[in-house]
């Protein structure tokens, strides 16, 4: 498993699971071809969701305290969940919330073409995706200046210590704020919303706010920066976007065919299960590798080429079945307004210091972004 | 050039006249609900997904395996789907008529 790209290569042309060692010892069969991925995270009876704090790997029951909404529920309560925030999550494909995202990836190009150096990580990425978040709940944009502080991830940043705590505390304020003074905003529909006749409680609330700061947070982040650090790369893929806009977006589906940082998600075996000719205890969970499904060669001609122009790429970047990311949308017009602003307004790209993010588990490495990326923006 | 009739599930219907290419980014350039083509053509996604009328399967022809492989997975998937990303619409299909899946 030596590329840290794809370190389920050899795994997953030997056998459809691959039995990874985690946190205190616990194996997890992970799913590792796409069909395979796909089928097990439609089968909700057999793969469950209803497992609060335990869907992540690693599991989330240290640094939260809240079931996340509407993630870690299963049918038949899940839509009526999920359908209580989808407005929100849509609002990216209004012309007006689009025009705020292009409008904030000017300011920051602009800002990278002006200095002499920018750390793309601090100075880009974690501002880009605070202030898009701003737009995409609905709530005053100064709001970010927080946000912004709780670094890339908000649950294991830096000096390892969890801001989940500081997050729930945060996020009850907020909705309390809202209480006092309703708007449209994302905490203030949640606090009129109805779930089977009655209002939604507190901890419910926290739920939908907890997996909205943290669920597209590193996402965003490391995709944006991986994509900056593949143009410094390849400028000749810039070049062709910027003779050929229309490779916009089929370049952004590609680069989240790759650069998926979530490396795979859990469900828990209600019963016994045998998987793929793997047993699993009652109320043991499994992975749905995402990371490992996007290079499966059955499905991607030269699976780690990156082709800006691959079409058909029917990755599953965002997931598959009822839990897919209620992102997407978000996230899809960040990255391609990303590539599009930065093919118009941007020659070339120059790569400095480079820190990489590694994910280490007993069994394998995988790259998922950068703790730092110093690069310089020349106009073009 | 071509034209297209979008039925809907409550058998409202929407015909566009002198269209062709992708039919997915035509239903998106006209504002036909239920298709929003999310991951822009390339089959990731099934938010174009529609039933061919059956005067007009032959013609329009099957899913290819990518395509099959996405739609395999889709509640609503029958014997006439087809996503909309992966029909090209030119002047041989004069006429076509498809059912706006509903959505998942």
């Amino acid at each position: 498993m030596a590329d840290y790209n794809d370190p389920f290569q050899e795994a997953r042309a030997k056998c459809p699971v691959f039995s990874g060692r985690f946190q205190a010892g616990e194996i997890i069969p992970m799913i590792l071809r796409l069909k395979d991925v796909r089928q097990a995270a439609k089968d909700h009876e057999k793969y469950s969701s209803d497992a609060p704090r335990r869907v992540p790997i690693p599991s989330e029951e240290d640094v939260r305290t809240v079931r996340q909404y509407p993630l870690e529920v299963d049918p038949p309560v899940h839509a009526e969940y999920r359908k209580l925030v989808e407005p929100f999550f849509l609002r990216p494909r209004q012309p007006e919330v689009l025009e705020k995202i292009h409008n904030l990836l000017d300011g920051l190009i602009t800002q990278a073409l002006e200095a002499d150096k920018t750390e793309a990580v601090k100075e880009f990425a974690i501002p880009m995706q605070s202030h898009a978040l701003t737009y995409l709940l609905n709530v005053d944009e100064k709001e970010a200046d927080l946000w912004i502080s709780w670094g890339i991830h908000v649950f294991k940043d830096g000096d390892g210590k969890s801001k989940g705590p500081f997050m729930e505390n945060y996020s009850r304020e907020m909705f309390e704020a809202a209480e006092e003074n309703p708007g449209d905003d994302f905490f203030s529909a949640l606090n009129q919303a109805e779930f089977q006749g009655r209002k939604l409680t507190m901890d419910e609330k926290l739920g939908y706010a907890n997996i909205a700061f943290a669920g597209g947070r590193d996402t965003i982040i490391h995709t944006a920066t991986r994509i900056i650090s593949y143009f410094a790369d390849y400028p000749e893929d810039l070049e062709r976007i910027r003779e050929n806009p229309k490779l916009v977006n089929t370049a952004a589906e590609e680069f989240f065919r790759l650069f998926i940082p979530l490396t795979h998600i859990g469900r828990v075996c209600p019963v016994k299960t045998d998987v793929h000719g793997v047993e699993v205890e009652a109320g043991g969970r499994i992975s749905l590798c995402w990371s490992s499904a996007n290079r499966d060669p059955e499905v991607f001609e030269d699976p780690n080429t990156t082709k800006i122009d691959r079409k058909p790429n029917p990755h599953i970047a965002f997931g598959f079945g009822i839990h897919s990311c209620l992102g997407a949308h978000h996230a899809r017009a960040i990255m391609r307004g990303l590539i599009t602003k930065l093919s118009e307004r941007v020659e070339r790209i120059h790569k400095h210091e480079t820190q990489e993010l590694i994910e280490e588990e007993a069994d394998y490495t995988r790259k998922v972004g950068y703790e730092k990326l110093f690069v310089t923006f020349d106009a073009r | 050039m071509a034209t297209v009739t979008f039925k809907q599930e409550d058998g409202s219907e929407t015909k566009l006249q002198d269209v062709s290419g992708n039919l997915m980014e035509i239903a998106v350039d006209n504002d036909i609900a239920g298709i929003t083509g999310d991951c822009g053509g390339v089959c990731s996604c099934s938010t174009c997904h529609v039933y061919v009328d059956a005067a007009w399967q032959e013609k329009v022809g099957a899913a290819g395996s990518d395509e099959s492989d996405t739609l395999e997975f889709v509640d609503s998937c029958k014997p006439s789907s087809r996503l909309g990303c992966q029909i090209e619409v030119y002047d041989e299909l004069n006429g076509l008529v498809v059912e706006v899946a509903p959505t998942e």
